[in-house]
């Protein structure tokens, strides 16, 4: 593979389920060598159908992709070799021990035994689960079980991973482990990471590049601070002790949006905030205006996402709190 | 065929390791040879000069024995069926389906796998046979060819009704299903063969039947080298008959299934 070669390159991929659900209606994305990609969608957006496809679990039923240079449909075998795949749903076997089900899955790989036992342990012993790998699966907690699926798609030391919702139905201190293990391996092994989510903080904490998908397509790809960006709002907040300031301080530009929330409070609307700053920092000290309160939010990404697909993902969490809580009796089972 | 040890070696330790199922497994043959035996002992109604004639024996257990012993093949071939569709709905199977393996050799371990189980469900089976009153009896003998074409008739059988099973459950995603289709087809499939009786007990349509059914032919092939010891003339010919009909199903079997394990599998 070529240097300027993209790890993961598709071609308006589409899949329509049979009964006629168009999960994903054709998607085209680049992914670059060394880039964690989040996938952020509501449920039932087509995260794991993408997935699947890459991953050459399901076939698409238009359109083309090519996994480290491989078509996934020609050459589906070879890219199963390079890639490591995280389900969204568990995939051990929990009447085999932790470290029997990587054994399991490396001879998948024709990685010999010893070697093989080797990098388990290396593995069990990232994710802090080096005492457990001796013992059963069905004797593991949900976030033993998920660490457990992280480090399985590992064993082979994949050029890229596809983590499908990791941290779903883990509570928030598990989940941050979490993400403190998935940098890890980015860091340790340099892997291409495609990573699906629909938690917000999930792929602004870990991601490079976003993709925000709904209905099947994508509708913006950027850096967290690209999408920020591109809401072309920084807000501004200055309150004063008096009216006379903040009338003042409300001239300021033309060009802002300025807006009076409360009394002798101004809130302006700026492009981006670090180069205005500057310029209203100068303006209030020509004015001699001095404000009792004064902060920049830039926008979070709940805001891009209601932006871009018209509604809050969080509309989505009653559904997602009966998944999670689905997602856990199935671990614990 | 990347992918059929490891599976296989997987598929046997989850039995060995399961005692209940494991201990089940064995007794089920046992129980079966010692209540047909009993129950069904013809021996205490007729006369010993219409048993040999009919039967060819006076110990029903001896005339039975290849048909319990294909019958225990089908009932445990079901496995094969029913561990599919726990591999869909337990998650693993989207791990085989994202490994570097063939798609088939993830069928065809639960194919090897089942038949280790029912070789030695087999020799376990024989062996209570051999010991309970009134039992088994060899009195003609056995020969080398005899035990070569027991034990590749018992093959061939689990190889094709594990097929047919996991050709049934391959794109399943409830055990219900395949219980049904299972409850549907085993017991015609054993009392529409020569399993338990001769055919000259039966009436001409069901004769004819059962003369289609592989669970005829594997039960009197058996039955032929029980019975006789040493094969030859027209008996001989019969049994290698059988053994031919069992083959041809065998490869036929095994070419549909991987044809359509290949293409078809999902998680
Ligand atoms: N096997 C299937 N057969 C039919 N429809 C399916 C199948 N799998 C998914 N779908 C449908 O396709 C759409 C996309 O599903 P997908 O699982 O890709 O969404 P997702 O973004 O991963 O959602 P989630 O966050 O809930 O995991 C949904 O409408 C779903 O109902
Ligand atoms: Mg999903």
């Amino acid at each position: 593979m070529h240097k300027d070669e993209y790890v993961i390159e598709t071609d308006k991929l589409a899949k329509t389920y049979p009964g006629g659900i168009k999960a994903v209606k054709g998607i085209d994305m680049k992914i670059q060598r060394g880039q964690i990609y989040g996938f952020l969608g509501p449920n039932g957006a087509g995260k794991t159908t993408t997935i699947k496809m890459l991953s050459t679990s399901i076939k698409p039923t238009s359109g083309t992709a090519r996994v480290m240079g491989y078509d996934i449909s020609k050459d589906s075998m070879k890219v199963r070799k390079v890639i490591g795949v995280v389900p969204q749903d568990l995939t051990t076997d929990e009447d085999l021990k932790g470290i029997e089900n990587m054994e399991l899955v490396g001879r998948f790989y024709d990685i010999p035994p010893r070697e093989s036992r080797k990098k388990a342990e290396e593995l069990l012993d990232l994710v802090d689960l080096t005492e457990f790998g001796n013992k059963y699966v069905s004797t593991y907690s949900g976030g033993m079980r998920k660490r457990l699926e992280l480090i399985v798609g590992l064993i082979h030391n994949p050029k890229v991973l596809f983590l499908d919702e990791p941290t779903l139905g883990l509570d928030v201190q598990t989940r941050t482990k979490m993400w403190e293990y998935i940098r890890k391996v980015k860091e340790e092994f340099g892997m291409t990471i495609v990573l699906t989510s629909h938690y917000l903080e999930e792929v602004d904490e870990l991601a490079d590049i976003i993709s925000i998908i709904d209905h099947g397509q994508i509708v913006v790809t950027g850096t967290p601070e690209e999408l920020k960006n591109s809401l072309q709002g920084d807000i501004i907040e200055a309150t004063f002790s008096d009216s006379m300031q903040s009338k003042k301080f409300g001239e300021y530009s033309k060009s802002v949006d300025v807006t009076y929330p409360k009394e002798n409070v101004v809130r302006m609307k700026v492009k981006d905030s670090d180069m205005e700053v500057p310029h209203i920092m100068k303006y209030m000290s020509d004015n001699n205006l001095s404000p009792i309160r004064f902060s920049i939010s830039k926008p979070s990404l709940d805001q891009v996402f209601l932006d871009y697909t018209g509604r809050e993902i969080r509309e989505e969490e009653a559904g997602d709190t009966r998944k999670a809580q689905m997602n856990m009796r199935r671990l614990r089972k | 065929m990347s992918g059929l040890l490891p599976l296989t070696g997987r598929e046997l330790k989850k039995w060995y390791r399961n005692m209940v199922f494991f201990i089940t497994g064995l007794l089920q043959p046992i129980f079966w040879i010692a209540l047909f035996g009993s129950a069904f002992d013809i021996a205490k109604f007729l006369p010993h000069s219409a048993l040999e004639n009919t039967f060819g024996t006076t110990s029903y257990i001896t005339f039975i024995i290849g048909g319990v012993l294909t019958s225990t093949s089908l009932f445990t071939a079901l496995f094969s069926g029913t561990s599919i569709i726990f591999d869909r709905r337990l998650g693993n199977m989207a791990r085989f389906l994202v490994s570097p393996i063939h798609r088939s050799s993830i069928v065809f371990a639960k194919v090897l796998s089942t038949t280790v189980r029912i070789l030695v469900q087999a020799v376990i089976l024989i062996g209570v046979a051999f010991i309970i009153p009134n039992g088994l009896i060899l009195s003609n003998g056995i020969s080398l060819l005899g035990i070569f074409i027991i034990t590749a008739a018992l093959i061939m059988v689990a190889f094709s009704f594990s097929s047919i099973f996991s050709i049934i459950a391959i794109r399943l995603k409830r055990q219900e299903t395949i219980f049904g289709i299972i409850n549907l087809i085993n017991l015609p499939l054993l009392f529409a063969s020569y399993a338990l009786f001769p055919p000259s007990f039966m009436p001409a349509w069901l004769r004819n039947v059962a003369a289609y059914n592989p669970v005829s032919w594997s039960s009197q092939a058996i039955r032929n080298v029980i019975l006789n010891g040493t094969l030859t003339g027209s008996v001989l010919n019969s049994t290698l008959e059988y053994m031919l009909y069992l083959l041809l199903l065998t490869i036929f079997m095994l070419v549909l299934v991987y044809f359509v394990s290949e293409k078809e599998i999902r998680d």
